[in-house]
């Protein structure tokens, strides 16, 4: 974890069961994010929609980031992965580590 | 109602564009113009000169691209607009095909999920027209004895969906394995060796067919479970207009390249 100007940045390598993966790279501040890119070779539909999910955590804190995941996930299919698995992936690239 | 007239007991047959080899940005480029200019079902063979990879639309290309070995073994790389993994495009290793289907189209009708299973089952056929006994598994992919030997991805718009996948019929790990990144590189070496546990082509199967005829097979395994005829054609005026366009703005862009 690199700290510039009190802004934290983390990343993670979150490999879900199955085999696809997802790569976050997270940038937060004071306990709230203050940017995220997912990136990874699961399915989305429709695909712009990923930066809507980046977009909506901006500012969210982590535990309530879990329930605006969730959420999302409603109204986009996801496939290769489940949204608890993109919640586990920022969650180890914020506190960087697993737990 | 307009929607109405697009049912799909009134197609009779679906455009075939055997279409040979193209550079990575054509390629992406005519398949996305053949989504967002048809309402009629469209199927495209093709494959790739030179040899390219292909990213997934949620991955990072410098996660997953050695982009120096690509440029001096002159590879192209070029990002998707459907998910998945990357992949390598080998021009001696596969026929990649696409096929674009409106919305409405019993076979793409409900959820992704599914309607893999449905066009993937083109693949099955097509193994089976080739001696070779396939199945169906996963999310999108077509195993024979266990080992991977088709991948497909696909996206949906609201009047149309675009498949798009691979069939093997060769397969060079070294190669591959030059140009994607690996986790670490202290298995790069078990990964080159434990490949052919994993993944298969026609090739290793014993079977020596050429690629006419493997494209022949696929477009047949298409026809099948389509339930519809296949009508030779090439891509219009405007399609090709809307793909050159595609390939200088989108695929050829670090815009749209590098944009994760």
């Amino acid at each position: 974890m690199a700290q510039i100007a009190g802004i934290s940045e983390g990343r993670s390598d979150y490999k879900v069961r199955g085999g696809k993966m997802i790569r976050v790279h997270v940038w937060h501040r004071d306990g709230k994010i203050e940017k995220v890119i997912f990136a990874g070779d699961f399915f989305m539909h429709p695909e712009e929609s990923i930066e809507d999910l980046e977009n909506v955590l901006v500012g969210a804190e982590l535990e309530e980031s879990e329930e605006i995941i969730n959420e999302f996930f409603r109204a986009v299919e996801l496939i290769g992965a489940g949204p608890e698995d993109f919640y586990r992936a920022l969650r180890i690239a914020v506190l960087g580590k697993k737990s | 109602m307009r929607e109405n007239l697009y049912l799909s007991d009134l197609w009779v047959y679906v455009r075939l564009i055997r279409d040979g080899y193209h550079p990575a940005g054509y390629n992406m480029a005519l398949d996305e113009a053949l989504l967002i200019l048809n309402k009629e079902p469209v199927l495209r063979t093709y494959s790739w000169d030179p040899s390219a990879v292909s990213i997934g639309y949620f991955q990072s290309i410098e996660q997953e691209v050695d982009l120096d070995a690509a440029k001096s073994m002159g590879v192209d790389v070029v990002r998707r607009i459907t998910g998945g993994g990357a992949v390598f495009h080998d021009r001696e290793g596969e026929v990649t095909y696409s096929i674009v289907l409106p919305s409405n189209h019993w076979a793409v009708k409900g959820r992704a999920l599914q309607s893999y299973r449905v066009l993937c089952g083109g693949i099955v056929e097509a193994l089976r027209i080739l001696g070779i006994d396939a199945e169906f598994a996963g999310v999108n992919d077509v195993l024979v004895n266990g080992k991977k030997i088709s991948g497909s991805a696909q996206t949906r718009k609201k009047w149309g969906v675009l498949q798009h996948g691979t069939l093997l019929y060769d397969l060079k790990p070294d190669l591959m394995f030059s140009l994607l990144r690996v986790p670490n590189e202290k298995i790069r070496d078990k990964m080159i060796k434990n490949i052919h546990e994993r993944v298969t082509s026609l090739k290793h199967l014993g079977v020596e067919a050429g690629r006419k005829y493997v494209e022949s097979a696929l477009i047949e395994g298409f026809s099948r479970v389509l339930r519809e005829k296949m009508e030779p054609s090439t891509p219009t005026e405007e399609e090709k207009d809307l793909a050159e366009r595609l390939m200088r703005e989108k695929y050829g862009s670090d815009s749209w390249n590098f944009r994760r």
